[in-house]
């Protein structure tokens, strides 16, 4: 082998070694960031009510690695009231923007499109097309009230409604007038803080329904000062506004009749609390449908904003396809709600609903009318009303 | 030819020369490439950051040390790591709750545990972001009265349902039934108190500011207050005290129900828990993370991967055995292995009706007005200024927590003196309003010099003769004994003072002595046997210590 070969052997070899080497060199270090592969963050705000179905469909979804465009999707969620999601868009305070939304109900969509529409000249949620918002699950307002006392209250006034509840509310001599058992106390009803839930501003706009028996309730009716006189009445019987806890119906099983005897909360926080309060306090919980029906629908929503990118938005619609599929679905009926997938239903024997029938639950609900959502000053002015008369006692 | 030699010749060398630039070339671009490989992965190699925090910092009540021991204890024996790898671990304090809620506004603890979340508003109050977060409860448990079960049958029990006026009516009736509640340094003390302002007003809810300032109001809750034997640092010390001296110490007492459980589970003397008609309170229990401005995000983790590890059945069930109510409703409190039982002097179907709980200011205003209505006391210090006081500075730190003392009386109506010894009493300060004369109390305190014997018997005969002649039954009678060294001087003998006092105490003001045995060398027996045999306790302290006790002890008045 003459000289000129083998230096070009050496060089070959030389040139062979390096990228030898440089590639055990990035082996051996771990993985060099590639931007290409970073993971696609799809960030969920839900409301409190399912978040912890949210969370586990989640933690779910994560864990079958899927991708888009060769990158994993990652889906974080975090739970807050849509009341103080609707402030915190307003003011612009979530920050990062989540990608996905998911209130307690369709019209919040509307109340942050509203404000959005003025800053930016377009709604920020869309209401058609790919990424319109989508109904997970739903879920409707239901009074859940101790057994015991439901019997006294039904002989006294032959129906639980939001004025029977009233009169209730405000007897002197308590439960003894009602000709209940005066161990009992003082009748105690159960509200969601409306600052801590929006269950409770929405208990109020139900109570003003039937306080003017009609479906749709406008700022001039609860501004009415005899409204708001006969509201604070019914809102003083609440024990405890101050709790720790914006899941209501758990104080109600974990404290029993103690702290409250009844309130109109989410159907599917009672059933799936049910049992846990029969065998805290021996006396069942009953279930009674109201005569004007809030629903909760729990609308998926996409951000639309430059905030989130395409790939971003794409993602999450994946996740909200997801939260639709057969089983996932089916964990929700197991959690007390109604799907939304017809494929799942709910008159099974091991569904929550057939399983307290007999306490009042029903697969499909009599009563048809249906509250109509409340425009922002309404709420508004509910919440003001509020924070002035009731926060502060 | 020799031409073409030569060009051949020279042909060699330009060759040579063009594979040695080829090597040269391909050798720098691949020293190039190895430098550029190198130095990029130098850049984006992991950095070497600081070693990151998962430590969370955790102050609790007191009066679940032992559950709270246990729960912490487990949690870091199980090795749980963030998922950067940095060990989560619990740092626990025992604090009062009261002073749980002073820490956290000062900046201390990143997470917390008091007895109740009327603490948390209270952490919170005035403040523009909260500090309070991500609360949670874990386990809750009623406040009740816990009387011995003769005494509650004698009330009606089990067939009547016993409130507050049952037991003013008892204690006004009876001048030798002795109960007490904690102070508002502790929930079931400050709920204690809510429950007696309520009972005042005639309500279960909407107590207004009107209502704890009405003059009707008032009166009852004093009235309540005057049969208060003592009050206390707080539930737990009160159930070790029943537990230590039984039916002697107390008749009835406000604790949690899970302390009737405690009690009734190590004295073969049951309690019963007595559940007010009018309604009590919960203690909840909450765990909070603190936004401090030193948290971090493996703080946080550490904190979630606690709060899920106390909701888990193994540590629910856990506090279920402890006499709580756990959170997991799957757990049966009628089942054969839980102790919330009537055997245990509790009902698992009780309370029937709770107090509406109002706001932090409302409840701010019960705990300033409680000091206008609570029994006020006549306080004696006996302070011991031997010549020996002046080792180790001990003297100096017993002068500053003479000082917190002094402060911590806040009831302006309370007397306090002070009887200062050494060989012999000198220079004592006669009992008057604390409101007057704080600061003189205090620049006497501040002047005293180590010198002299012992002449400690001398001392608190002096101080209990002064509070017999005196013979106040409106007030709380105390004294506030405190020595470093053993009995040398005194003119009297132990044995000789302890019966004097045993008789004084039965046919006078009964007189309470707290003493404290202040370093290794004070003689905590002859301490122990003045305090014994008129109900209240002696304990040791140090420099260290001293003044947390003197802080402790004025929760008593």
């Amino acid at each position: 082998m003459n000289r000129t070969r083998l230096i070009f052997f050496a060089v070959i070899a030389l040139a062979l070694v390096i990228v030898g080497v440089s590639f055990l060199l990035q082996q051996f270090s771990g993985n060099i960031p590639n931007p290409t592969a970073q993971p696609i963050a799809v960030r969920v705000v839900s409301a409190l009510p399912i978040e912890p179905w949210v969370s586990d469909a989640a933690q779910k979804f994560n864990a079958e690695k899927r991708t888009l465009d060769g990158r994993t999707i990652v889906v974080t969620v975090t739970p807050m009231d849509s009341v103080t999601a609707l402030g915190k868009y307003d003011r612009g305070e979530l920050n990062p923007v989540p990608t996905a939304w998911i209130p307690d109900s369709r019209y919040l969509i509307e109340l942050v499109n509203a404000t959005q529409s003025e800053k930016l000249g377009r709604d920020i949620f869309l209401t058609d097309g790919e990424y319109r918002a989508r109904p997970v699950v739903t879920s409707l307002f239901a009074w859940g009230i101790y057994k015991s006392r439901d019997q006294v209250l039904e002989k006294k006034f032959g129906e639980v409604n939001w004025k029977t509840i009233h009169d209730a509310a405000i007897a002197k001599g308590g439960w003894v007038e009602l000709g209940g058992d005066p161990k009992w106390g003082y009748f105690k009803l159960i509200v969601p803080n409306p600052n801590k839930n929006a269950a409770g501003l929405l208990a109020m706009v139900s109570a003003a329904g039937e306080y003017y028996d009609k479906a749709s309730i406008a700022t001039e009716d609860v501004t009415n000062p005899k409204f708001q006189s006969w509201l604070k009445e019914l809102m003083s019987s609440v024990t405890d506004f101050s709790s720790l806890s914006s899941y209501t119906v758990e104080d109600l099983a974990l404290f029993g009749y103690s702290v409250g005897d009844g309130g109109q909360l989410l159907e599917s926080d009672l059933l799936v609390n049910m049992g846990g309060i029969q065998t805290r306090w021996a006396d069942p919980l009953v279930i009674v449908y109201p005569k004007y029906l809030t629903w909760f629908d729990f609308p998926f929503t996409i951000w639309m904003g430059p905030e989130t990118s395409a790939v971003e938005k794409n993602a999450a619609l994946l996740f909200q396809k997801f939260l639709l599929t057969t089983p996932i679905q089916t964990l929700a009926a197991q959690r007390g709600f109604r799907p939304v997938n017809t494929e799942v239903n709910i008159t099974g024997a091991d569904s929550l609903f057939k399983k307290y029938e007999a306490q009042g639950a029903r697969v499909i609900v009599e009563r048809t009318t249906r509250m109509r959502a409340p425009d922002r000053d309404t709420l508004n002015a509910l919440r003001r009303w509020f924070d002035l008369n009731i926060k502060g006692r | 030819m020799s031409k073409m030699k030569r060009l051949k010749k020279g042909s060699a060398p330009n060759s040579t020369c063009a594979i040695l630039f080829g090597i040269a070339f391909v050798g720098v671009f691949a020293l190039a490439g190895c430098i550029f490989l190198i130095a990029f992965m130098l850049v984006n190699a992991p950095t070497e950051t600081p070693v990151a925090n998962a430590t969370l910092d955790l102050a609790y009540s007191p009066e679940k040390e032992s559950l709270m021991q246990e729960i912490v204890t487990r949690f870091n024996r199980a090795n749980y790591k963030t998922p950067r790898g940095t060990a989560m671990t619990i740092n626990a304090t025992k604090m009062d709750a009261a002073d749980i809620v002073e820490a956290a506004r000062a900046g201390k603890f990143t997470a917390i545990s008091p007895d109740s979340s009327l603490w948390l508003a209270q952490i919170d109050a005035g403040r523009d972001h909260a500090l309070v977060s991500e609360a949670t409860r874990f386990a809750v448990t009623p406040i009740v009265i816990a009387m011995w079960e003769d005494v509650a049958r004698s009330l009606g029990y089990p067939q009547k349902q016993i409130g507050w006026q049952d037991l003013l009516n008892k204690a006004r009736s009876d001048p030798n039934f002795k109960w007490s509640h904690p102070s508002t340094s502790s929930a079931s003390g400050t709920l204690a108190t809510l429950a007696e302002f309520y009972a005042g007003a005639n309500k279960t809810r909407n107590l207004t500011e009107e209502d704890i300032k009405n003059r009707a109001t008032l009166d009852y809750v004093s009235a309540l207050e005057k049969t208060v034997r003592a009050y206390g640092e707080g539930e737990q010390a009160t159930i070790d005290q029943v537990l230590a001296k039984g039916k002697s110490y107390l008749d009835a007492f406000v604790v949690s129900e899970r302390l009737v459980i405690y009690h009734n589970s190590k004295s073969q003397t049951k309690l019963v828990a007595i559940y007010p008609a009018e309604g009590t309170l919960w203690q909840d229990h909450p765990l909070a993370l603190l936004e401090q401005a030193n948290l971090n995000d493996e703080q946080r983790l550490t904190f979630r991967r606690l709060r899920d590890f106390m909701l888990s059945p193994e540590i629910q069930k856990i506090i279920l055995q402890a006499g709580y109510r756990p959170v997991d409703l799957n757990l049966r409190l009628d089942d054969p292995g839980s102790p919330i039982k009537t055997q245990n002097g509790v009902d698992p179907a009780q309370p029937q009706t709770t107090l509406q709980m109002p706001n932090a200011a409302i409840i701010e205003q019960v705990q300033s007005y409680w000091f206008l209505t609570k029994r006020p006391a006549n306080i004696l210090l006996v302070v011991d200024t031997s010549g020996s006081m002046g080792e180790q500075n001990k003297l100096g730190q017993a002068q500053d927590a003479l000082s917190t003392f002094l402060d911590q009386i806040q009831g302006d109506r309370d007397r306090v003196g002070l009887v200062p010894f050494a060989s012999s009493v000198y220079g004592t300060v006669t009992l008057q309003d604390i409101g007057t004369q704080r600061d003189a109390l205090k620049n006497r305190v501040r002047a005293f010099k180590a010198d002299g014997r012992t002449a400690l018997l001398d001392a608190v005969a002096f101080a209990y003769d002064d509070l017999q002649k005196r013979g106040d039954k409106e007030r709380i009678n105390a004294i506030v004994a405190m020595t470093d060294g053993i009995e040398n001087a005194s003119s009297t003998n132990t044995n000789a003072l302890v019966q004097k006092i045993r008789r004084g105490n039965q046919t006078g003001v009964p007189v309470i002595i707290f003493s404290i045995a202040y370093g290794n060398d004070a003689d905590f027996n002859a301490l122990n046997a003045l305090a014994e045999v008129t109900g209240g306790f002696s304990r040791r302290a140090d420099p260290e210590t001293i003044r947390k006790l003197y802080k402790i002890l004025s929760t008593y008045f």
